[in-house]
């Protein structure tokens, strides 16, 4: 045990200390925190405060005051907030009250400082327009708005209210404008409000009816459904556990072929047996991936985190990950190591790599089929049969119609029977192909070496 | 005493080739043996299967007493035909893992590493990577490697192959440390001068099949082959003299002089007077058995064609696998 241990060490130090394995696995993360840090920052900083005038022409008379109130910038971030809330509310329910002032302000950037000028309401509106030409004048004329006659009062005969005009400088942005819109949006309602002597509250409570998370009931309880951005939790775990498996596999099969073209492995088979040399290998190599996956999830938490998205994680579903990887690691750590030790250079493990590489993609070719369709036959029946299993359940965690508890069980049983399987197979592959040079075996010969073992 | 190491009826064939067949071996403990035989007799297969590195068709062994050498490999210490090491890996982390491997505790380790380094002329090494070491360097590495546990049991495949001169030496005189401690030592080579040099006992091997297990003494006597080695001391002198002188049966000129070989019950103490007093002598010597004639008519029965009897020959004096250098 000590000697695996030993062997596990050297293989981890040997991994880690390497300059390109750092570089290869700092890369991403470093680009998710360029993502997450600076960008933010560098959006603010290149869209600075919009100033100017904006005209307003009301042929009611009874909304210009409420626009006045409405486009102060303490209203207009009050009313950014509102919405922020309502959408990430909708989207990733939890998440709600996460949204602090400070996230906005950095996603948002600074409210624009508008001011208000009523024109008289009897103002040529073609002349008007003028003012919205880019002129050298102190001010920016950012737009003009005519608010119809039949706003706030339906004309005679008609359902519906009448709206408004808008007219734009070429140089406002999208993201002020919108901020005009729903600024004569609130004080044209509020206007009506006061014209039909209603009270808002009364009539915002009256429309509003929350819509609750529905409940799917199984025999065994019942689950709360996930929407929106959960989403993308399945797709984003399985390339968790892909780059995790690879980084592990790949370096074991390199690392092996290695240690048997140095002939070095006939010292340390003087020293231990095949097969703590294979398991200090496995569990080496294992401390990498798990490191590369803390690594990775610990910058994915960090993000949401940033993002005011934390709540969106599940925790079971970090431990259901680790579980899983461990799993998905053995089966093609096992394989790809039993790839090494056959073969004597890397170029002949090409062969055999792409099978096994075949295996691991196609998990992901499906991802779709099974992201939409949880619980469907066929997904039910992947999420049985290894090596796919453990992708499979990943996703269907992850799905927002998650599955029954004895299905998972079943999963984690029948991988770990593969995972058994798996490093048996290599085991013997492995005593046998450590003193074996020459030709490149193919599959069958590893099988009948396994059988011959 | 039980013996450090025992084979019984030991096989092992690969594909159609039988590489050791049906091998016994007893080498007692505290012995220096020798297995020589020529490339290919199947050394390296036995010796893989004594380390449990391969595992023998039928058959069976004893290691230390233990019944397979997975269970006393703490005690063993082995350099392989085939030397390795981790390119990227400093000469003394090298050791020191592969000490530890082998049971010896961290802190004895790097002092045992530094000390046999010194011994072996490399005391400067240890910080060094393994990659940038020339290749007898590197053998030299690895020959540590191999001792640095102390071990009971030494077992040395081709230890000598492609050394300079100097290192054989270093390494000669550590083999005879290593004897001097207590240490059984088995290596193999087909260099039979090498094993005339250190070994105590012989066992060859010959197409899987041992063809002799005796001791270096006893084969010196059963194998003398009344030979006197004659070099006269005026160069030019004529040799035409010997062939008259009693019990001479055949002369041989060499490039110093010529070989006599005697008939049978000749006294060869007799014979030597007399061929002193006959030219006046640089040198006259009874020539020593020689491994490598006693395995040539071993293995052929007098009955082998020339051809097959020279290119064992050139084997068996290391000519056909390192060329002329040795």
């Amino acid at each position: 045990m000590k000697k695996i241990g030993l062997i596990a060490q050297r293989e981890f130090l040997a991994t880690v200390a390497n300059r390109g394995f750092v570089i290869g696995l700092l890369i991403m993360p470093a680009i998710i925190a360029v993502a997450a840090f600076i960008g933010p920052r560098l959006m603010n900083a290149s869209s600075p405060q919009v100033r100017g005038t904006v005209a307003v022409v009301d042929r009611t008379g009874r909304v210009a005051p409420e626009l006045t109130e409405v486009l102060t910038p303490a209203a207009i971030e009050a009313r950014r907030r509102e919405n922020a809330r309502r959408a990430m509310a909708q989207a990733a329910p939890g998440a709600g009250q996460a949204v602090t002032d400070q996230n906005l302000q950095r996603l948002g950037g600074t409210v624009p400082d508008l001011r208000l000028v009523e024109r008289p309401d009897g103002s040529d509106i073609e002349r008007e327009k003028d003012f919205l030409i880019p002129k050298e004048q102190a001010e920016r004329g950012l737009a003009l708005i005519v608010i119809r006659a039949d706003a706030v009062a339906r004309a005679a005969g008609q359902s519906e209210y009448g709206g408004y005009d808008l007219y734009v400088s070429p140089t406002l942005d999208d993201a002020t404008e919108s901020v005009i819109h729903d600024g004569v949006r609130q004080a044209l309602v509020n206007a009506r409000l006061a014209a039909g002597n209603l009270d808002r509250e009364v009539v915002e409570a009256t429309m509003r009816v929350s819509r609750p998370q529905s409940v799917i009931v199984t025999a065994a309880g019942e689950q709360q459904t996930q929407r929106g951005l959960t989403r993308a939790l399945p797709f984003i775990l399985g390339i968790l556990m892909f780059i995790g498996v690879m980084i592990g596999g790949q370096t074991l099969m390199t690392s092996t072929i290695e240690e048997k073209s140095s002939r070095v492995v006939e010292v340390l088979l003087a020293t231990v047996s095949p097969f703590e040399l294979m398991a200090g290998k496995l569990l080496g190599q294992l401390a990498v991936g798990l490191l590369a996956m803390a690594i990775y999830v610990g910058m994915g938490l960090f993000v949401l985190y940033s993002f005011a998205m934390l709540g969106l994680i599940d925790p079971m579903l970090v431990l259901y990950l680790v579980v899983f990887f461990l799993i998905t690691y053995l089966v093609f750590g096992a394989l790809m190591t039993a790839i090494g030790a056959s073969v004597s250079q890397m170029a002949d493990a090409q062969s055999l790599m792409g099978p096994v590489m075949m295996l691991l993609v196609l998990p992901y070719i499906l991802s779709p089929m099974i992201g939409r369709a949880p619980n469907s036959t066929f997904s039910v029946a992947m999420s049985f049969l290894p090596p796919f299993n453990t992708f499979v359940m990943m996703s269907r965690l992850a799905s927002d119609s998650p599955p029954p508890a004895w299905q998972v069980w079943l999963t984690v049983g029948i991988g770990l029977a593969a995972a058994y399987a798996a490093v048996w197979f290599a085991g013997k592959v492995f005593k046998i192909g450590l003193l074996m040079h020459g030709k490149p075996p193919n599959f069958a010969t590893l099988i009948r070496w396994a059988r011959a073992a | 005493m039980e013996s450090a190491l025992r084979l019984r009826g030991v096989t092992k064939t690969f594909g159609t080739t039988r590489a050791v067949d049906h091998l016994d071996l007893d080498v007692p403990r505290g012995a220096t043996y020798g297995f020589i035989g020529p490339s290919g007799a199947g050394k390296t297969t036995c010796i893989r299967m004594i380390m449990s590195i391969l595992f023998p068709d039928s058959g069976e062994l004893s290691v230390l007493g233990r019944s397979s050498a997975l269970e006393a490999k703490d005690r063993i210490g082995y350099l392989p035909e085939e030397r390795g090491v981790y390119r990227k890996m400093r000469v003394g982390d090298f050791l020191t893992y592969i000490a530890q491997l082998k049971g010896v505790p961290e802190q004895d380790a790097s002092a045992r590493a530094s000390r046999l380094l010194g011994q072996l002329a490399l005391g400067d090494v240890l910080r060094k990577r393994c990659e940038d070491m020339s290749k007898g360097m590197l053998q030299r590495v690895q020959f540590v490697a191999a001792i640095i546990n102390e071990p009971e049991l030494l077992i040395l495949d081709e230890p000598f192959s492609g050394l300079d001169p100097v290192s054989v030496r270093l390494l000669k005189q550590i083999i005879a440390d290593e004897h001097r401690r207590g240490a059984t030592i088995l290596f193999s080579t087909h260099v039979m001068a090498h094993a005339e040099e250190l070994c105590q006992h012989i066992v060859m091997i010959h197409q899987g099949r041992k063809v002799l297990d005796e001791p270096m003494a006893g084969l010196r006597r059963q194998y003398d082959t009344r030979v006197i080695r004659f070099e006269p001391l005026d160069a030019a002198a004529s040799l035409s003299p010997l062939r008259l002188l009693p019990g001479v049966e055949a002369i041989d000129t060499t490039d110093e002089g010529c070989t006599i070989r005697l008939s049978e019950g000749r006294d060869p103490a007799d014979a030597m007077r007399l061929i002193a007093a006959t030219i006046a002598p640089a040198r006259v010597e009874l020539a020593r058995v020689r491994l490598e004639d006693v395995f040539i008519r071993l293995v052929t029965d007098g009955g082998r064609a020339d051809e097959a009897e020279k290119a064992l020959r050139a084997n068996l004096q290391g000519l056909a696998t390192e060329g002329m250098a040795v």
